[in-house]
């Protein structure tokens, strides 16, 4: 089961060779064959840049968080358990909370929270879709098996069976071409700066596609015989990537998609599908939400969990964070932060920084180092992921639930 | 170590105690017989005058899953709001996993059950309830809109069949029981339809609801599943829908069937409004026939968020959303949900009405083991409104009183003001501790006698019920005091209650193929491994008896 972009592909097959190299045969996603390739072998941690057992490192940590007055928790590139054990700490520590993919995601969720949407899920999307919508830039750049594995397919739950596909303002890439060889696949390749003019123009001529005017670039009778065909569909679904869209406000393109599928919907079944989810961002969203009734973006310094989706996005807070948590288990890349704040890292061997930390731990990655719980990019489907082989390295986790254990225990309660 | 708790007054239906002192005793983790005169307990607990009972048992409350999520990322202004009162959760329709636990303890609650588990959202929906502190938890796999299901309906598949389906699915998702939602509707609302009338087939597998029911019931009983069917009916929400509600008890031909939110099911089309009260109907039909049993989804006023799998219903009632917002979602090619915020109002003569259908049902149906305390959380209203609710039934003065600052059209359309039934102190304890571990099949929960788990709550005899059953003296949870007036004092993890009914495997491999060909998803890793239940010290597996119902 690969972890890494969210779309759950479980049909890989994965080789081994020692010592702990992964090799996937069974398909050329580039994202899973970068994922499980990642296998460098395990480090010690360094406190300061010096090579230190894990006890020592976990003591470290303890001590510059137990002084921090602003911090953040964040990354959050981890697995169910890894997000509880990181949520707890926050808890402890009264931190601001966010992953670092959370942009993409936040494009969908502020919509979500504003108005609501309809949305389906990806075994409808394979078994029930006769038009597929693509807005904006191909997802499959960010999830490479959408197509072959949820599109190609005929739907087994439509009579009869077919399928076509429109890309809106967008150009498939020639592997998404190859996967849907042989199927109906129309370009109107508009102005991906406006898909959501194109949005409104097809919106407007839901009820009479003669009435169509043309928009970002799109001549009227495209859009025309777009709306008509999105009427006459049987169960449409609208998809995107929201994390692929140009410009500060994507959140409001978001919008207009999911307008367009409500209206749509006064006609006939559409759904939208909002792609999110590399490095389980869905996942740690869903227990963020569970634990603390609210959603990621979110600072528990008085107490009670307070959400605020601008003020404690994470690259917002760094600027006053005094010290940040910073757990990247599913790849060795780490931003750059501000000189001289204090930074733990939880991140694979192998990870370079910008900035040595004030202090590293190396961490497996969920999925090849252990058995891993992440989210499927759809929200509804927990996936569990085996692990492969044994570095030698401790899950996110346990580091974080014994940092948390080596704090300064708290005054009891008056 | 052994605990007495000394001479309370023991309410303990399951065992024909109604008020009795007496002593109970506590060791490792369950009630013992009375050790003698010679044993000397490690601890005593003075009960004098106290009322005693099992910890409660919610059997109908949505706690845990994908929809429950949706409703809190929807509702998030709501929790900021709240957030402003010393707890940080008071009010709230969608408590977080925390301040699920904390709420029920301290309400005197062990236990409450997810009633709509998708089996696609099974492995999430355990993982959320892994997060629930305090009480236990379980799910009932919801299905019959099901593509795989209805495929095998409309092939002709045999009862044995099904059952095996229904076998293995409340196997792989670790499930206590078996719900389905709408039968063929949320199906047929895929394919576009906005109805589906009981005996109409479904636009693409050509099965009708009442098919699906019958199977489903039939399927339960064959495979000895100790709760019946549990089924969220039709037309939920509709003028006239109570035609639907007993033709379901008429198709299930003495089947036994849980009729859950009874109360949103249980509507007349009559009078000026063309709305009117079926709660008597309902009641008599409910009376007469040993083989159903009702939740009833009481509504209470203000604020909440309803969240169902019925998307059909929802979608229908979306345009009714207070604030203006909600979400529908068709999911897996299992079922859907459709999350709908609501405010329900005191001054609407609707909304008055539904609160005095869901009364009227309580207080018509004689039968206090056959009739359960829910609100349908967060549906009717939080869970939290429990106690009021209480009050509501064991308090004529005071329901009268209610009754009189509600729409002012609303006695001439209720026989609410003529019912004189009080509740009674056992007639409480049966309904929220015996009954659901009865029904559930939960054999050692819900009852007092020596083997039973040392679930216990204690109260102080109020005669203001509500101020009684929101704030017990002391909670015991396996036998550790968890709450002390109203105080979590000691932090636990409950478990997980499952069935594991047996059933023919050769049914997985025509699973497989589907699984393989349609869910992108392999069959081996649909299925929730024991290990993922709790870290592996979860699970609480109830017997099943094939042909003993």
């Amino acid at each position: 089961m690969c972890p890494f972009c969210g779309l759950g592909c479980d049909d890989l097959t994965i080789e081994e060779e020692p010592p702990s190299t992964l090799t996937v045969r069974s398909t050329d996603c580039p994202v899973a064959r970068e994922g499980y390739s990642r296998t460098t072998a395990a480090e010690p941690p360094r406190v300061a840049g010096v090579a230190v057992p894990l006890a020592e490192a976990v003591e470290a940590a303890a001590a510059v968080l137990a002084a921090a007055q602003t911090p953040l928790v964040a990354g959050l590139g981890t697995d169910v358990d890894g997000a509880r054990a990181a949520l707890a700490l926050a808890e402890r520590l009264g931190a601001v909370v966010d992953h670092a993919l959370s942009d993409g995601l936040y494009r969908n969720l502020t919509v979500l929270q504003r108005t609501g949407w309809i949305a389906t899920t990806l075994a409808e999307l394979r078994n029930r879709c006769d038009l597929l919508l693509v807005a904006g830039p191909d997802p499959a750049a960010l999830h490479p098996r959408l197509f072959e594995r949820w599109v190609a397919p005929a739907p087994a739950l439509q009579t009869p069976p077919s399928r076509e596909m429109v890309f809106l303002c967008g150009e498939p890439l020639d592997s998404t071409r190859a996967a849907l060889s042989g199927l109906p696949v129309t370009v109107l390749a508009g102005d991906p700066a406006k898909i959501e003019d194109a949005a409104a123009a097809l919106a407007a001529s839901l009820p009479d596609p003669s009435r169509a005017s043309g928009a970002a670039g799109i001549a009227a009778g495209d859009i025309a015989a777009l709306a008509e065909r999105l009427v006459m569909a049987r169960y449409a679904v609208v998809a995107w990537a929201a994390a692929a869209f140009e410009g500060p406000h994507a959140d409001l393109t978001v919008e207009r998609l999911v307008r367009l599928v409500r209206d749509a919907n006064r006609h006939t079944r559409c759904a939208g599908l909002p792609l999110a989810g590399h490095d389980n961002v869905i996942g740690v969203n869903q227990v963020c939400t569970w634990r603390f009734g609210v959603p990621l973006r979110m600072s528990l310094a008085g107490g009670a969990p307070l959400h605020d989706p601008h003020r404690f996005a994470w690259a917002r807070y760094t600027a006053v964070a005094d010290a940040v948590v910073w757990v990247s288990a599913f790849r060795p890349e780490v931003p750059a932060f501000p000189t001289g704040q204090t930074v733990v890292a939880l991140a694979p061997p192998g990870t370079a920084f910008a900035d040595e930390p004030a202090v590293f731990i190396p961490v497996g990655t969920p999925g090849i180092d252990h058995a891993a719980h992440v989210f499927r990019s759809d929200t509804v489907v927990a996936l569990r992921a085996r692990g492969l082989i044994d570095r030698g390295l401790p899950d996110t986790a346990t580091v974080l639930k014994a940092i948390a254990a080596a704090l300064p225990q708290e005054a009891p309660a008056c | 170590m052994l605990t007495k708790l000394a001479g309370g007054r023991i309410y303990d239906p399951a065992n024909g105690r109604d008020g009795a002192v007496d002593d109970l005793f506590l060791q490792d983790g369950r009630i013992v017989a009375d050790p003698g005169p010679g044993a000397a307990p490690d601890e005593v607990h003075d009960l004098s005058g106290r009322v005693v009972m099992a910890g409660a048992i919610d059997i109908h409350s949505h706690i845990a899953g994908g929809k429950v999520n949706i409703a809190r990322l929807l509702m998030a202004e709501e929790h900021r709001a709240s957030a402003q009162e010393p707890c940080g959760c008071v009010g709230l329709a969608t408590p977080s996993t925390y301040a699920t636990g904390c709420r029920y303890a301290q309400m005197g609650y062990t236990a409450a059950f997810e009633p709509a588990m998708l089996p696609s959202n099974a492995r999430h929906a355990h993982l959320e309830m892994a997060d629930i502190p305090l009480i236990d938890t379980g799910g009932y796999l919801v299905l019959g809109n099901d593509d795989l299901l209805l495929e095998l309906l409309a092939s002709g598949a045999g009862e044995e069949a099904v059952a095996d389906y229904v076998g293995f699915m409340l196997n792989a998702t670790r499930s206590l029981a078996v719900k389905a939602v709408n039968p063929g509707g949320i199906n047929a609302f895929k394919y576009n339809q906005r109805r589906l009338d009981v005996d109409e087939n479904g636009p693409f597998h050509a099965i009708t609801p009442r098919r699906i029911l019958t199977a489903l019931a039939g399927a339960v009983q064959r495979l000895g599943i100790p709760h019946p069917l549990h089924l969220h009916g039709f037309n939920l929400g509709v003028p006239g829908n109570v035609e639907a509600t007993l033709d379901s008890i008429a198709a299930v031909d003495g089947l036994r069937l849980h009729l859950t939110h009874v109360q949103f099911h249980a509507y007349g089309a009559e009078g000026d409004r063309k709305f009117s009260s079926a709660a008597a109907r309902v009641a008599e039909a409910v009376n007469r026939r040993p083989n159903i049993s009702v939740d009833v989804g009481q509504i209470m006023f203000g604020q909440t968020v309803t969240a169902s799998a019925d998307t059909m219903a929802q979608m229908n009632n979306a345009g009714l959303a207070h604030p203006k917002k909600w979400v529908m979602m068709d999911i897996e090619c299992d079922a859907g949900c459709g999350v709908v915020p609501f405010r329900y109002r005191d001054k609407a003569f609707v909304n008055a009405l539904q609160w005095a259908i869901g009364l009227e049902l309580f207080l018509l149906i004689e039968d206090p083991w056959r009739v359960f305390l829910t609100t349908d959380h967060p549906n009717g209203a939080p869970f939290t409104s429990y106690p009021e609710l209480i009050r509501l039934l064991m308090d004529r003065d005071y329901r009268l009183a209610r009754m009189a600052e509600l729409h002012p059209a609303l006695p001439e359309h209720t026989i609410l003001g003529s019912l004189t039934r009080e509740y009674s102190l056992g007639e409480i304890a049966a309904m929220t501790r015996a009954a659901p571990a009865r029904i559930l099949g939960l054999s050692d929960r819900g009852h007092l006698g020596p083997g039973a788990v040392a679930d216990i709550t204690v109260y102080t005899d109020r005669p203001d019920r509500r101020a009684m059953f929101e704030k017990p003296d002391l909670v015991f949870k396996d036998g550790r005091l968890i709450v002390r007036d109203g105080v979590v004092v000691a932090f636990l993890q409950g478990r997980t209650h499952v069935v594991e009914p047996a059933y023919d495997p050769t049914i997985e491999s025509w699973m497989a193929r589907r699984f393989d060909e349609r869910m992108g998803q392999r069959l081996t890793h649909f299925r929730i491994a024991e290990e993922e239940i709790r870290g592996g010290i979860g699970l609480i597996r109830h017997a099943c008896q094939p042909g003993s119902f």
